[in-house]
């Protein structure tokens, strides 16, 4: 067999890029409505079709939602799907054994048409179903920011 | 197609984890030996597609460095940021416009060199998916995969047996990475658990590769081979971002495979076709799969894992190569699809040939849970 030469490994991407972007002014308006507890959506005025978070151009249709067509969202909404995650990346390429696992929801609010994946607490992993109604769970001082949103919750606890 | 463009060679490596050699290296070997398995040299290839993705080689623009180990110095040369079959394509457009005769495409990832996962966290929206941080493509899947078991009442046991049929076949073929020819469904349910219900064993593996394939005009291929494989259709479609898209169904691939029975003549694509190649790149992908290829009806992809009906000796042969399941260098996988849908057609598939396969499909993707898909309709003589 032909012998394999050894390869020398060079290391050294990816860089840590700090990349400066626009949130845009829908987005903006999401994340300073999150210091009021409050969670906003952009209605397309065209299609109806709503985005949370917000997005200033409807895929849907083509349109540009404009900063009037932002609207506030229900805390509340139901699973539609969920995970427990029992790894996570750790930023550089490795998957990582959680010590305890984490729940993952994919959640409709009510008054949104998007998807949002939130983490999950209180709800037992065997006994998630679809369907289920939750709601936010917010931060006691909230700031502005997404971190605000702590988690979803059980809507009954 | 007004005109034909056929394909005349091919080539791919022994995908592997770590493949201990340079990308370089890595690309010359295939795009020398599918040019060497068309009969023909570089100097008849008018122009080259390749496929990668710079954060997964680790460099900006990587072609700048690869074009010459692709034998692209001093030609027409153009690179996709996805998957090879889409580079296929573009090559495909190019012959079709009647500038080029002959196209050379290579697609490749070391995928060892940098978790493709970490990477798939990089394609989510950076002010929101990103921050929250829970997203990526397994997990994203994960996601998926339990919606639609919940909905079409799917156990993790179809899930396993997509697994177990797959790395099964890859066993007889040598280009495969996960090669498994005593698998059972419980070591299947015993395999490491990621994101419930997402194991190491069904979800693809993390592989090098690199593919290539030459493709000619009609008049070009009749000189270059008695033995061309026809593109007799094409379709591709792009789905919304995963917040604004029905995970329960691949509607673009649905739309995709519609364009391509469309171009190819085919309106029962069950019987029509004798063997299919798909990127699942998780298992229960391979059930939705079959239905956004219209082989049965919405939900009831895991009947054909039950009754048999996709085994290799199955009424409807997929995957006999093992699939993504079996080998996934990420921008390889879809164009690797291609060429084993090709060498079924010329009868080369040695080990994991299916018995007079006349017209087979080939199928690749890209974007978490398969945002974009791309179905090919390919014919022999």
């Amino acid at each position: 067999m032909e012998k394999q030469s050894e390869i020398i490994r060079v290391t050294g991407l990816p860089v840590a890029a700090g990349y400066n972007w626009s949130a845009g002014s829908q987005m903006e308006g999401f994340i300073k409505a999150l210091a009021k507890k409050k969670i906003m959506g952009a209605k397309c005025s065209k299609c109806g079709y709503t985005y949370v978070p917000p997005r200033s151009r409807c895929g849907k249709c083509n349109a540009k939602i404009e900063d009037k067509d932002l609207v506030e969202i229900s805390g509340k909404g139901s699973l539609v799907g969920y995970t427990t995650a029992r790894v996570e990346l750790d930023g550089a390429g490795n998957f990582q054994d959680l010590k305890k696992p984490k729940m993952i929801g994919a959640i409709k609010l009510e008054g949104s048409d998007s998807t949002i994946f939130m983490p999950i607490e209180g709800i037992d992993p065997k006994k998630a179903k679809e369907g289920m109604k939750v709601k936010v769970q917010w931060r006691e001082k909230a700031k502005g920011e997404l971190a605000d949103i702590v988690c979803f919750k059980p809507e009954k606890s | 197609m007004v005109k034909r463009v056929a394909i005349v060679g091919y080539a791919q490596s022994h995908h592997q984890y770590d493949m201990q050699k340079t990308r370089e290296d890595m690309v010359f070997e295939v795009a020398k030996e599918a040019l060497d398995n068309a009969g023909i040299s570089r100097k008849d290839i008018d122009t080259v597609v390749t496929a990668s993705t710079d954060f997964l080689d680790g460099r900006t623009i990587s072609n700048v460095f690869l074009s010459m180990a692709v034998g692209a110095y001093m030609k027409d040369e153009s690179k996709v940021e996805e998957d090879g079959a889409s580079a296929a394509l573009y090559a495909l457009m190019r012959i079709l416009s009647g500038s080029h005769e002959i196209a050379l495409v290579e697609a490749h990832t070391q995928a060892s060199t940098f978790n493709p996962h970490q990477v798939s966290f990089y394609t989510l929206d950076p002010l929101f998916d990103r921050q929250i941080g829970l997203l990526n493509s397994v997990s994203a899947a994960a996601l998926q995969a339990r919606m639609y078991m919940d909905a079409n009442d799917v156990s993790e046991e179809h899930l396993a047996m997509v697994s177990v049929k797959n790395l099964m076949n890859a066993a007889d073929n040598p280009n495969a990475h996960r090669r498994m020819p005593d698998l059972s469904v419980e070591e299947v349910l015993d395999s490491k658990l990621y994101y419930d219900p997402i194991r190491e064993l069904t979800m693809s593996p993390i592989s090098d590769g690199a593919c290539a394939l030459v493709l000619a005009s009609e008049e070009r291929a009749r000189e270059i081979t008695d033995f061309p494989v026809w593109i007799e259709g094409v379709g591709t479609c792009h789905d919304a971002y995963l917040r604004d898209r029905n995970l329960l169904r691949l509607d673009s691939l649905r739309k995709a495979a519609e364009d391509a029975y469309k171009m190819a003549g085919i309106t029962d694509p069950f019987s029509e076709l004798d063997v299919i190649e798909v990127s699942e790149r998780f298992a229960h992908e391979e059930l939705m799969i079959y239905e956004a290829l219209g082989l049965c009806r919405e939900g009831k992809g895991k009947v054909f894992i039950d009754k048999w009906v996709t085994q290799r000796d199955g009424e409807l042969p997929v995957n006999p190569s093992g699939g993504a399941l079996a080998a996934d260098p990420v921008c390889a996988t879809g164009l690797i699809r291609m060429v084993e849908a090709a060498k079924q057609i010329r009868g080369e598939a040695d080990g994991h040939q299916i018995p007079g396969a006349y017209r087979a499909l080939a199928h690749g993707q890209f974007g978490i849970c398969a945002q974009k898909n791309i179905v090919y309709i390919l014919g022999g003589e």
